[in-house]
């Protein structure tokens, strides 16, 4: 049986005190060319049925492949053991929850005739085809695409109710190279968005110029100097706002983070940033427009509302699932996900941004005597102490103003609320990125956006 | 441990409606598995989740094209579909010789571990270790403690007669923290083992006690007094992050792409002789091991690094036939680091200057092997001796260059169930 046509709300008889009863289902594609072979050509279903039950201030929970009667009933048995097992054991009878009882539905599956596995390899090896053609110094070349629809069917105890599919398709290229020493220069490319792959690539019109973009880089690469390690006065192109939304801020004011001992515990209504920033972790819409990962209803049954985090340099508030804001006794926000059947909802990002400003990056780059104009993010990592790096495997040299040579690959560091005081500039532009992949604990699909901004960071290097 | 037949019935029933779909070659792993887990967040139990999961791997190849599936529900009619799919999936692609399943193996079972869960003793092991940190370290928070009891009874079948049942259970344990004074915090730390009994408490085993204690040490710490180039003790808890460039780009992906720097290495010299590096999936002190790998092939122990010389890639079925060089033995990973003869109490008071990294926060290395990243919950040595706890340290050099510049390795080493690592000094890096 299909989610769509299982009644959830038929089971709220079964709960014994606060339940989710949620249906989950992870389907998944990959198809990879290396130097034009198809290596790997794989899909994935994942999905079940999960409870998770509160009790005394403990959670019991559990999962089962099946999405049968018997076996939706038996979960909700299993979990509400589990919960009344640690309850016996260390409950806590005071302890209670925010209340939430909404509803919202959102399937973002196309509409589109569903093409074949022939005609996505095809699609790709076209690719793969006007990389060989066009580009020449391309010693080697892969071309993926990962493709991964999320649906979800929850009911709670207290009523909220949602049926929700959320999708998106990327083609990631890394092309590499040599330089005069023969040795490999790489660099890789995302391209996607939210949305079935039918969707997304239509034709090749929106790669090209991705691709074309990407070799001009790795030519530039081919020449690359070491950066100079140290502290310097850098553009953070808007490519990367999105990662340092995420990685520098976005995690160090996850409430369950800061309820473990991050800094943000100290900071709030205190100025932590230059008057310029203004971050958001939005639910679902920006400006009128859908956002790369939309969530109507967390995994709690809560309402998804935007966390306003900083708001012209004050920090303002967290993101929560309902433990923490009850802890912290602040509203809900809606940011409880879970990746899989299998796991419970944890606080999760969902598209992190630092709005944009009024200076043009022409502007930004005429500003700077030395320093470095970064683009293309790597990976990423935050801490409780606020500081955080990430890789960057594209920039440029400043020098009197205008760009300089090519740098290769580096680590970029700081301390978040230091280097966004720092911020002097934020450039008028605002670009999303549907390619985030978080890892905290769990994987989780993230969209991540925001302008370029001029501020000081370490660069890692010689 | 019991072998129960139901995944090989699976297994063999699934296979032969891959055979008549009209597979040439296919392949089929059913695994069922088991989760137990008791977690504790901020020094309160508070989770106790009960998993089960099924998968149905399948694999065909026709006309030397190639696709894969996985589902996780066995109902009849899903796994119907599922071959219907394949078979459109595998019809699409396009033809590569390289293709293959595993060839005809003795039939065997492999059994390790434990069968069931104690539940009592998991949540007592938790408690303790709560019990434990907050009365020894009042300024540690124990942001997670997590026992999870994990099982997982598998069988894999292919149209070689080829057929492999598994069945191991174990206990993995997790722990992560960060300590506090005031408004001082200090970085994250984790670390995390796995084992087939709870005998020992969480704080005995392996270096925990040592990363508590380091934590709360860590609340207060110092710049480096400026850019210098020296040495590092790299801890076993971050020792594979350093490895890992190495056994990396001697998979498929780089050796078949040419793009790795070890890829005319073989049998020469890559690595300080000091270092030695086995896999070994099939040992008895290593219980996060496999006795079967991914591609269907028994897997035995090997020597990737001896005494410095590389001594195998680590190659699929496929990277051997696409390459013509030899598929490795098994699918790497089950690490283990030869011990070295110098205490690490001696690996400490050699280095004039140099930092001990205990976590290491980077960006992946590029293809040439260039690394930078923060030394994290790590420490300044001068003069032999750890002087203080460091903050905002990036460390930059090469992998390649690394493996070269080992200085000494520790006598003492580490079992994480997945991995047996010592300590290992390196010259050359440069701290800023």
């Amino acid at each position: 049986m299909q989610i769509a046509e299982i009644d959830l709300g038929k089971y709220s008889n079964r709960f014994s005190s606060y339940t989710e009863l949620r249906l989950h289902e992870n389907r998944s594609q990959s198809i990879v060319l290396l130097n034009g072979d198809v290596v790997s050509n794989a899909r994935d279903t994942t999905g079940g049925v999960s409870a998770r039950v509160f009790n005394g201030g403990t959670w019991g929970f559990s999962s089962n492949p099946d999405m049968s009667n018997d076996a939706i009933d038996g979960t909700i048995s299993a979990a509400t053991r589990n919960a009344d097992f640690l309850a016996r054991r260390c409950g806590n009878e005071d302890a209670a929850l925010p209340l939430s009882n909404a509803s919202a539905d959102s399937d973002f599956s196309t509409k589109k005739t569903l093409k074949t596995q022939e005609e996505k390899i095809a699609f790709l090896t076209e690719i793969d085809n006007y990389i060989v053609s066009s580009f020449p110094d391309v010693v080697s070349r892969q071309v993926l695409l990962s493709c991964l629809d999320m649906e979800k069917k929850l009911q709670t105890s207290e009523g909220s109710n949602g049926h929700n599919v959320t999708t998106r398709s990327l083609i990631a290229v890394k092309l590499t190279t040599e330089n005069e020493d023969k040795e490999p220069v790489e660099l890789s490319e995302a391209i996607g968005a939210r949305g079935q792959y039918e969707d997304v690539f239509e034709s090749m019109d929106t790669i090209i110029p991705a691709l074309d973009k990407l070799y001009a880089q790795l030519l530039d690469k081919k020449e690359a100097v070491q950066p100079i390690s140290g502290y310097h006065d850098v553009i953070l192109a808007s490519d990367l706002a999105g990662i340092l939304a995420h990685e520098a801020i976005g995690h160090t004011t996850e409430a369950d983070i800061v309820r473990a001992g991050s800094v943000a515990a100290d900071y709030l209504n205190k100025k932590v940033a230059s008057d310029l920033i203004t971050l958001v972790d939005f639910a679902n819409t920006y400006e009128g427009e859908t956002l790369p990962v939309p969530i109507y209803l967390d995994d709690e049954g809560v309402e998804s509302l935007d966390a306003v985090i900083i708001e012209d340099g004050v920090l303002k508030s967290y993101m929560h699932n309902k433990d923490s804001a009850q802890h912290f006794g602040m509203p809900l926000t809606g940011n409880a996900r879970a990746f899989s059947y299998t796991d419970e909802p944890l606080v999760r990002m969902r598209n992190t941004a630092i709005l944009s400003g009024s200076s043009s990056l022409d502007e930004m780059i005429a500003s700077i005597d030395e320093g470095y104009l970064l683009m293309r993010p790597t990976n990423g990592q935050a801490d409780s102490t606020s500081e955080f790096m990430f890789g960057v495997q594209m920039g440029y040299e400043i020098k009197n103003g205008k760009l300089g040579k090519a740098i290769s690959d580096t680590t970029i560091s700081g301390v978040a609320f230091d280097m966004l005081n720092n911020v002097s500039m934020v450039s008028d532009e605002m670009v999303w990125s549907c390619a985030g992949m978080c890892g905290k604990k769990q994987p989780m699909p993230v969209g991540m956006g925001g302008p370029a901004v001029k501020t000081k960071v370490y660069i890692g290097g010689q | 441990m019991s072998i129960n037949n139901t995944e090989k019935a699976l297994a063999e029933k699934s296979l032969v409606a891959l055979e008549q779909s009209g597979f040439d070659r296919a392949a089929c792993r059913v695994s069922a598995d088991e989760l137990h887990e008791l977690q504790a967040e901020n020094a309160e139990i508070n989770l106790f989740r009960t998993n089960f999961e099924t998968d149905i791997s399948l694999v065909g190849i026709k006309d030397e094209r190639k696709a894969s599936m996985s589902i996780n529900r066995v109902d009849d009619a899903t796994v119907n579909d599922a071959v219907a799919d394949l078979t459109a999936m595998a019809a699409g692609s396009s033809p590569d010789s390289a293709h293959d399943i595993a060839p005809q193996q003795s039939h065997e079972i492999f059994s390790g571990g434990i069968e069931e869960p104690d539940y009592d003793l998991m949540y007592d092991r938790v408690s303790e270790m709560q019990t434990y940190a907050a009365e020894k370290y009042p300024l540690l928070n124990l942001r997670s403690t997590g026992i999870t009891f994990y099982k997982r009874r598998s069988c894999y079948v292919n149209t070689n007669d080829v057929c492999f049942q598994t069945n191991r259970g174990l206990y993995q344990v997790s722990i992560s923290f960060s300590s506090k004074d005031g408004t001082d915090t200090s970085s994250m730390m984790y670390t995390g083992y796995s084992g087939y009994d709870l005998d020992t408490p969480i704080f005995e085993a392996t270096n925990v006690d040592m990363l508590l204690q380091q934590s709360t040490e860590q609340v207060r710490t110092e710049h480096i007094p400026g850019k210098f180039q020296g040495e590092m003790i790299i801890s076993p808890d971050c020792l594979t992050d350093f490895l890992g460039f190495l056994l990396g780009r001697i998979g498929d992906g780089s050796i078949i792409a040419g793009t790795s720097v070890f890829k005319d290495k073989l049998n020469e010299l890559v690595a300080n002789p000091m270092l030695s590096i086995e896999s070994r999936p099939v040992d008895d002190a290593l219980t996060g091991g496999y006795w079967v790998t991914g591609d269907g092939h028994q897997a035995m122990n090997s020597t990737i690094v001896d005494k410095g010389i590389l001594k195998t890639f680590l190659l699929s079925q496929y990277g051997a036939n696409k390459t013509g060089l030899d598929r490795a033995v098994n699918a790497g990973g089950s690490y283990c680091v030869a011990g070295g003869d110098t205490p690490y109490e001696d690996l400490v008071g050699s280095v004039k200057e140099g930092i001990l990294i205990t976590r290491f926060s980077g960006g992946r290395p590029n293809d040439r092997g260039d690394f930078s990243g923060i030394a994290k919950n790590s420490y300044y040595i001068k003069d032999g001796k750890l002087a203080y706890p460091i903050q905002e340290t990036t460390v930059s050099g090469n992998m390649v260059d690394l493996l070269q510049n080992i200085t000494g390795i520790s006598v003492e080493r580490l079992n994480f169930g997945s991995s047996i690592l010592p300590w290992v000094k390196v010259s050359g890096i440069t701290a800023s």
